[in-house]
């Protein structure tokens, strides 16, 4: 797998796409490039960039990482194409936006079933949704845990990192 | 599942004896067959990341270590390689090496860890002294090299803490030869034991497909025939040049079925594996400096400055490990830290594991992808600067003495009632 063939599938699957290539050199004696793509894929490209990722080789997705950014929430899909061979995985990085007025985005685990834990810890992190997803319980979280905490804006964790630094205090 | 009158549940967990950390199972039962499971994690979730949004990064790279005790130079590398990465720091060659053959120690002693564990949950506790007796070989030389049992604190930003010095190579290459001599005892007493075999052959199988529909990590994907091992297909540090390979049952001769005797085949093999890496890094690293920033308050003031993002990965003994910084100038803690432990991705692949087993094998298969706890089994004091070592017993008995103590001194709980 390379990081050219992984471009071609993305760019043919979501047209306009524009990835990012960040090589990483790698080693002492006899130093290589590890091939890694960062790509923002609007909210719509989202299940036709995965579909194209998994046609191209064995599919990993390591986690979804994600941060508040005022009146956005930004998710960065972590994959891994084409494991099997020895330096031939290609890191994909998939950067989706979403406006906190409509926190929707369709779900992957239809694709890849390995997605769900962690499509699982951003609903109960970030407050965002995912149609399709098989569950909706909560992973991490106590069930009746107020706010999200990734949310900079949430008046529930603001309580709670309050908390957290009084207690903190008195720790001291 | 099948709606029929006779299938019941029963919850597992949190705190169970067969399982040493909180997790909780709600197994659907019809007789003695397990018809489907609901899995909860979260009763040990500390809330770490959320903790680094208010320190900085030195701070923060103490924190990933106490993620988990095992894994303690695990975490710390991938941290330092994300950081690295986003500020755009080189780490010298020597301590490339260095950090391959720490963490190789680490996978040796978690795995005869795991092979313990197993060997109990089994009932066949003679095997779990023995493999916890041989064991403490590596644990001596993390602590000789590390001054640690566990939580070493030897990666930094820009290279490692400590340098493995002439005088402790010997001891590390007897180490090695001391394991060498001793696999095949190791694997006879698992592989080529017919008790074993009976209640690990064909028990808790996770399928190729599954596994990888499931995106399973380490020896849990590899038993299950996957070739998928982050030292081998994204390689980083000097293990691309070190030809890791990843290890699949078929290195035994065997087609891999998935079970939890694969599993059993894929850590005790790995273990060989990592005495060939840890040989290979001693006699191939070069000399030179451990670190690009012997200055801590340099290294500080420099990272507060850096903005970017990165990645950074690792095999640990259980699977991969990611994690994801976004550093912004000025700011000296991290914007985002996003840590992947390896059980979260494994834990979705219990449910087909557990499927149509019996309720006696849930303990042999919830520690089958790999449980891990922290050995507090003794601690060293240094008084008017003479060492000495406090053991278990002795600490059991300050403890005991402490709560007669302490309750000496409490007034009588009133019953109920008052004490009227």
């Amino acid at each position: 797998m390379t990081a050219d063939q992984v471009t071609r599938a993305l760019t043919a699957a979501v047209p306009g796409l524009q990835p990012e290539l960040r090589p990483r050199k790698v080693g002492v004696r006899s130093p290589v490039e590890v091939p890694e793509l960062w790509v923002e894929v609007p909210r719509e490209g989202l299940v036709p960039a995965v579909a194209a990722l998994k046609a191209e080789g064995p599919l990993h997705i390591s986690v979804i990482s994600g941060r508040d950014v005022g009146e956005k929430i930004e998710l960065l899909y972590h994959f891994a194409v084409g494991y099997g061979t020895p330096g031939g995985e290609v890191t994909v990085t998939l950067r989706v936006t979403v406006s906190k007025a409509d926190p929707v985005l369709p779900s992957i685990c239809g694709l890849l079933p390995g997605a769900e834990t962690t499509e699982r810890e951003k609903i109960e992190f970030l407050g965002v949704s995912f149609t399709g997803i098989p569950s909706t319980a909560h992973v991490f979280l106590p069930d009746d845990f107020p706010g999200h905490p990734w949310r900079k804006d949430d008046p529930e964790t603001a309580k709670l990192v309050n908390r957290l630094v009084e207690w903190e205090g008195k720790d001291a | 599942m099948p709606e029929t009158q006779n299938v019941y549940e029963i919850p597992i967990g949190p705190i169970h004896p067969a399982l040493k950390e909180p997790i909780r199972f709600t197994f659907q039962v019809e007789g003695e067959r397990i018809r489907g499971v609901d899995v909860r994690a979260g009763f040990a979730h500390r809330g770490i990341e959320f903790m680094a949004m208010k320190r900085n990064l030195i701070q923060t790279l103490y924190l990933s270590e106490r993620i988990c005790g095992i894994c303690s130079i695990s975490h710390p590398i991938a941290i330092t390689l994300a950081v690295e990465r986003a500020a755009g720091i080189e780490v010298p060659p020597r301590a490339q090496y260095l950090r391959v053959i720490f963490s190789e120690l680490e996978r040796i002693h978690s795995h005869l860890l795991w092979a313990g564990v197993a060997a109990h949950e089994l009932g066949f506790d003679t095997l779990l002294h023995l493999t916890w007796k041989v064991r403490e070989q590596v644990l001596d030389i993390l602590e000789e090299l590390s001054g640690n049992r566990i939580d070493y604190a030897i990666p930094i930003y820009g290279g490692v803490r400590r340098d493995i010095v002439p005088a402790q190579v010997p001891k590390v290459e007897a180490m090695v030869r001391y394991y060498r001599g001793l696999l095949d005892e190791l694997l006879d007493a698992f592989l080529r034991d017919p008790s074993v075999e009976a209640r690990t052959r064909d028990v808790g199988i996770l399928t190729a497909q599954e596994a990888d529909s499931l995106c399973a990590v380490g020896p849990t994907a590899r038993a299950s025939g996957l070739s998928k091992d982050v030292r081998q297909d994204r390689p980083y540090l000097v293990y691309g040049e070190l030809g890791v390979r990843a290890i699949t049952p078929r290195d035994w001769g065997l087609e891999p079925r998935g079970d939890v005797y694969d599993k059993a085949v894929v850590r005790l093999l790995e273990i060989g594996q990592s005495l060939d890496l840890i040989e290979k890094c001693l006699y191939e690293m070069p000399d030179g400096e451990i670190t690009s920033f012997p200055k801590i308050p340099a290294l500080l003031a420099y990272l507060k400055k850096a903005e970017g993002e990165g990645l950074g990965w690792h095999e640990a003994p259980r699977g991969e490990v990611i994690h994801y910084i976004r550093l912004e100038a000025g700011v000296e803690e991290p914007v985002v830290w996003k840590v992947k432990a390896p059980t979260y991705s494994n834990l979705m692949s219990w449910v087909p594991m557990f499927r149509d087993q019996e309720v006696a094998d849930i303990p042999i298969i919830a520690a089958s992808i790999d449980p891990c706890m922290c050995c507090m089994d003794r601690v060293h004091v240094v008084r008017d600067g003479s060492p000495g070592t406090v053991l278990k017993e002795e600490l059991l008995r300050l403890s005991r003495a402490k709560t007669e103590r302490v309750t000496r001194h409490l007034s009588p709980v009133p019953r109920h009632g008052g004490a009227a």
